[in-house]
């Protein structure tokens, strides 16, 4: 069967304003359509594989991202000097960005995304929130208007309370709060980071909802109206609010509970014009009623999961729907075949807290094999920047069902091997033991709650690094280079030895 | 039976016995430690007494050294312990965002003492150890290289 309506690819060249391993999966979309993919590259990016992989590549400013990656008219200019006809913004930097949009479009480009217009609504959490409420969508109980300074008023929402950046996503500008009294350090705070990430500082506030479960739809839409509601995402597995594991289906839904989350969506789909890819997020409370928490008109980190289980081309419907084509009967309701999921491998170490970790990536083994893919922005000696986000690699698999898939991602994560840098790779390799992921009953509280921060060394494991470490010295010590010295057998001998070494010395 | 003494993350560790190290990657110091018929894929790097061996995706500091070695080693640290200020670098490069002291603040050891935001995460640097902060060479807004500065405890 043929899904393909053109057979004319939809553009001859797209410039893709993204780095890593976005970018690589854009332009592997763009290679699959017939069309030229454009990389851009900040002046810490020249060697970096996004740009190696592409046609060309434009040269976009600093390495800062505010002046590179997140530059309007840097990013418009490098798409006139490529000749480029169309944007993919990927996720992050410009993807939710109204002002880029409108941007694209002002320069006679097609943006790989909704119009502005959808950007300026949904993207600002708070409208988006007004218009669930109108659509009859349930949104978590708190705010549906901008917090000031003053804390005033927010106590009546109850706590414990999370403050979110109205501009925000990714967990960043976000903060529980416990107590009245913390209100205002925290919102300094949220209100920094959402500032720093985001350029805008407008905050609000929900009550918590835990235990909770952090469950989407993905949705597809075309320029005519259709829409394609292709399953659900668990991505439960959180840390500071950012997901670590994504998987479809959700251990959690049955079908009661699916139908109702598809309702939500296509009521908020309903509401907005965006042909493009878009999430609807929901929180699931232990009851399995959901909340509305927000709609994302662009790419996910984790589209993957879907593309395994639909056997859909998220990223090539994408640039197919913006180029115009209609969304055949097919793609609207494809039969869901399966278990995926998804882990992101972070360079960021789960032994202290999950802190970025800054270095080179020296060693890169990547899993193969049936039901496993990889998409990497990094390979072999690449030096990370701080200044751009530290995930390294997203390690997806696909199986029959979901004990296949987790004992397929035991075996893929112990054919992972990283070096260099401390990654989250320990970290994934131990929950893929835990007896609650493996049942599938986790929440948002998982990560926080059952991973000890100082997570002791194993004995055996200890045992093994040192006879690791002394194999190496000792291949090292039968170079000639290397002298060898001798360990005393007894306490007794230390001064002897010392001596007879000092006399050699 | 070995002629040197191992520490994994500090602590005295006798080495798994019957195991045998292949290389398969000398440049990246990838290889197997064929253990008991299994096999353990390891990475180590370093050269001489010190280590680091990535073993189920956790980077484990490793020293193995001679008995000279450790006599040096320990006279060093001996020595920095009776070295009066010590310096608080940047264990990452970033943004410093905040600071939370000022000279001649007191701080006890694991309090905060700025903020750097890297990787768009905002990272705590905490005291050392106790002691009264007599010099500041960083501001909030500041960019920081590892290693760099930060500030002095006496």
């Amino acid at each position: 069967m043929s899904l393909r309506t053109d057979t004319a690819p939809p553009f001859r060249r797209l410039l893709i304003a993204n780095r890593g391993e976005i970018a690589i999966r854009v332009i592997r979309a763009c290679r699959e359509l017939g069309i030229s993919p454009i990389a851009v590259h900040s002046d810490a990016d020249v060697d970096a594989l996004h740009v190696r992989l592409a046609d060309a590549s434009e040269r976009l400013g600093p390495p800062s991202p505010a002046e590179s990656y997140l530059s309007i008219p840097a990013v418009i200019e490098a798409a006139h000097r490529s000749g480029a006809e169309a944007i993919h913004p990927g996720y992050g930097f410009l993807s939710e960005n109204a002002a880029f949009a409108s941007a694209v479009t002002d320069a006679g480009l097609v943006f790989v995304g909704p119009p502005a217009a959808t950007l300026a609504g949904l993207g600002n959490k708070l409208e988006a929130r007004r218009s669930a409420e109108a659509a009859g969508v349930p949104i978590v109980p708190g705010t549906t208007v901008a917090l000031g300074d003053d804390a005033a008023g927010l106590a009546e929402i109850g706590f414990p309370m999370m403050l979110k950046a109205a501009a925000g996503g990714g967990g960043r500008g976000m903060r529980r709060v416990d107590r009245l009294e913390d209100v205002a350090d925290a919102l300094a705070a949220a209100r920094r980071e959402a500032e720093s990430a985001f350029g805008d500082g407008t905050v609000y506030a929900e009550r918590m909802v835990a235990p909770a479960r952090h469950v989407e739809v993905q949705l597809l839409g075309d320029r005519h109206g259709r829409l394609a509601v292709l399953g659900e995402r668990d991505c439960s597995v959180q840390r500071r609010h950012q997901k670590l594991v994504e998987e479809s289906p959700s251990p959690a839904v049955d079908a009661a509970i699916r139908e109702q989350l598809f309702e939500s969506a296509r009521r908020i789909a309903g509401s907005v014009e965006f042909h493009n890819a878009a999430t609807v997020e929901f929180l699931l409370d232990a009851d399995g009623k959901h909340y509305f928490l927000e709609m994302n008109t662009r790419l996910q980190v984790e589209h993957g999961v879907t593309e395994l289980v639909t056997g859909l081309d998220l990223v090539a419907w994408q640039i197919r729907v913006a180029a115009g084509e209609p969304l055949p009967d097919a793609v609207l309701e494809p039969a869901l075949r399966g278990h995926a999921i998804e882990v992101r491998l972070y360079a960021e170490d789960p032994y202290d807290d999950f802190r970025p970790s800054a270095g080179r990536v020296t060693a890169w083994r990547m899993p193969d094999g049936p039901g496993v893919r990889v998409d990497a922005g990094v390979e072999a000696d690449t030096d990370l920047r701080s200044e751009y986000d530290p995930l390294l690699a997203k390690l997806m698999v696909h199986a029959e069902d979901r004990p296949s898939a987790v004992d397929r991602l035991r075996r893929a994560l112990d054919e992972t091997l990283i070096g260099g840098v401390q990654t989250d790779a320990g970290f994934l390799r131990w929950l893929v033991d835990q007896p609650d992921f493996v049942a599938g009953a986790y929440d948002t509280g998982f990560i926080a709650g059952r991973w000890p921060a100082g997570q002791v060394l194993g004995e055996e494991t200890a045992a093994l690094a040192a006879a690791a470490a002394l194999a190496a010295r000792l291949r090292e010590a039968a170079t000639p280079a290397v002298a060898r010295t001798h360990w005393p057998a007894a306490g007794s001998a230390w001064g002897r030895v010392g001596r007879e070494e000092a006399r050699r010395g | 039976m070995t002629d040197f003494e191992i520490l994994v993350d500090g602590q005295a560790v006798d080495p798994a016995e019957d195991t045998t190290l292949v290389v398969d990657d000398e440049r990246h110091g990838v290889g197997r430690l064929i253990h008991g018929g299994t096999v353990v894929p390891v990475i180590v790097e370093g050269r001489g007494s010190d280590r680091v061996v990535t073993i189920a995706g956790r980077r484990i500091p490793v020293t193995v050294r001679s008995w000279r070695e450790r006599v040096l080693a320990e006279a060093e640290t001996a020595a920095a312990a009776h070295a009066g200020p010590v310096s608080v670098k940047a264990t990452l490069p970033g943004l410093v965002v905040a600071v939370a002291v000022g000279v001649g603040d007191e701080v006890e050891a694991g309090d905060s003492l700025l903020t750097i935001e890297a990787m768009k995460m905002q990272n705590e640097v905490r005291a050392p150890r106790a002691g009264r902060v007599i010099e500041l060479t960083v501001e909030a807004g500041r960019t920081v290289a590892t290693g760099a500065d930060l500030l002095r405890l006496e």
